[in-house]
């Protein structure tokens, strides 16, 4: 009587084993992985250009709200409305928190040159010449909104940096740890 | 998987080989790779039956290894996690190739019994070759119960197909398995 099939191939499995793939394989899969490779890093300096596209956008909306400003005729009055003090308040403190948060992590990390950091302040140029022609014109409505969406533009950009940035799921000193090792 | 050991390399693999891997060192990588292609080749030649599709099959899965290296909790478990992912891509090749579990393909299998069986016995040639002459579906259940140790819950839920489905198509393929060895070794 033979013995089961099931009790002959495990008393000789390994004789069922055939020699391993061809080197040629692993030699197409280094190529493959290395192509990955080439696109992961890609990833990252689209994640870097994003924020370049961002801060871009944010150039362009001020721009435009300038050009649109600057090219109106305006009625000068004395002071800041309480209702612009108040929005200035606001954004300005959440905007400055946000940033200390930002600024802490290494310049390798954000993938920002200077002019896209200094951008990123709150008092750019941008905003000087909003705050400019608020002075100049304090009642108009249009540069109240200006400046009111240039402030939420602005957060919005900075809330997605942050949070980018937390993805990675590191602090800024893990960062800075992380780039000291390195070099 | 059930209990019994499996045919793994059993190359240590720390979780720092893992970690390195995770951060895409290539070189990390073909340690891994060194370590398992081979058992993972012969798992992929058993499901497709044919080298090209074992070759192309065992490369796409390293692949989705390399991929997905985040998602291995720890070193651990990583024969096992390799393992999976092999034998999905190697059910997908069947897939392709439009073999269908749940169909019976039925194989007329007749159990013999009182019969002569003396001078029958298993080799290992003989074996291999009677389950190349399987149905796609039978050798299938068959090798991912014998060779890969999978239970016939985990074959069944692999195959989208019922417990007891998988439990007929093993018994009908040793059965079909064990009529073919003893064929030829009438012949011999």
């Amino acid at each position: 009587m033979p013995e089961d099939l099931e009790r002959f191939i495990q008393q000789h499995r390994s004789e069922f084993e055939m020699p391993g793939p061809s080197p040629r394989i692993w030699d197409a899969l280094e190529k493959e992985l290395t192509a990955k490779q080439e696109g992961a890093k890609i990833v990252p300096l689209l994640r870097r250009n994003w924020f370049r596209a961002a801060v871009i956008l944010l150039l362009v909306v001020n721009a435009g709200a300038l050009f649109y400003l600057t090219s109106r005729k305006q009625t000068r009055t004395a002071s800041f409305a309480p209702e612009v003090q108040e929005a200035n308040m606001y954004y300005s403190s959440k905007i400055n928190e946000k940033l200390k948060i930002i600024n802490a992590y290494p310049v390798e990390e954000l993938g920002l040159d200077s002019a896209a950091r200094k951008e990123l302040e709150l008092r750019n140029d941008t905003y000087k010449t909003l705050e400019r022609e608020l002075q100049n014109n304090p009642g108009n409505e249009r540069i109240k909104a200006a400046l009111i969406r240039y402030y939420q533009l602005k957060l919005d950009l900075l809330d997605r940096i942050l949070e980018e940035l937390q993805s990675k799921k590191v602090t800024p000193d893990q960062t800075k740890k992380h780039y000291e090792a390195e070099i | 998987m059930k209990a019994s050991a499996n045919n793994l390399n059993q190359t240590q693999i720390t979780d720092t080989l893992i970690d390195s891997c995770r951060n895409g060192d290539v070189r990390a990588f073909r340690e891994l790779y060194n370590a398992y292609s081979g058992a993972m080749y012969n798992i992929c030649l058993r499901m497709t039956n044919n080298v090209s599709d074992a070759e192309d099959t065992l490369q796409e899965a390293f692949i989705q290894v390399h991929r997905n290296i985040h998602k291995l909790e720890n070193a651990g478990s990583v024969s096992a996690w390799i393992k999976r992912i092999v034998v999905n891509h190697c059910l997908n090749t069947l897939r392709k190739k439009k073999v269908y579990f749940e169909d019976p393909e039925v194989v007329e299998v007749e159990v013999e019994q009182g019969l002569d069986e003396e001078h029958f016995s298993w080799t290992v040639a003989a074996v291999r070759s009677a389950i190349d002459t399987l149905p796609h579906g039978y050798r299938t259940v068959l090798n991912l119960y014998l060779f890969e140790e999978y239970s016939h819950r985990e074959i069944s839920e692999m195959l989208g197909i019922s417990e007891s489905t998988t439990k007929t198509q093993y018994m009908r393929a040793k059965e079909k398995v064990r009529q073919i060895v003893k064929q030829q070794n009438a012949t011999r």
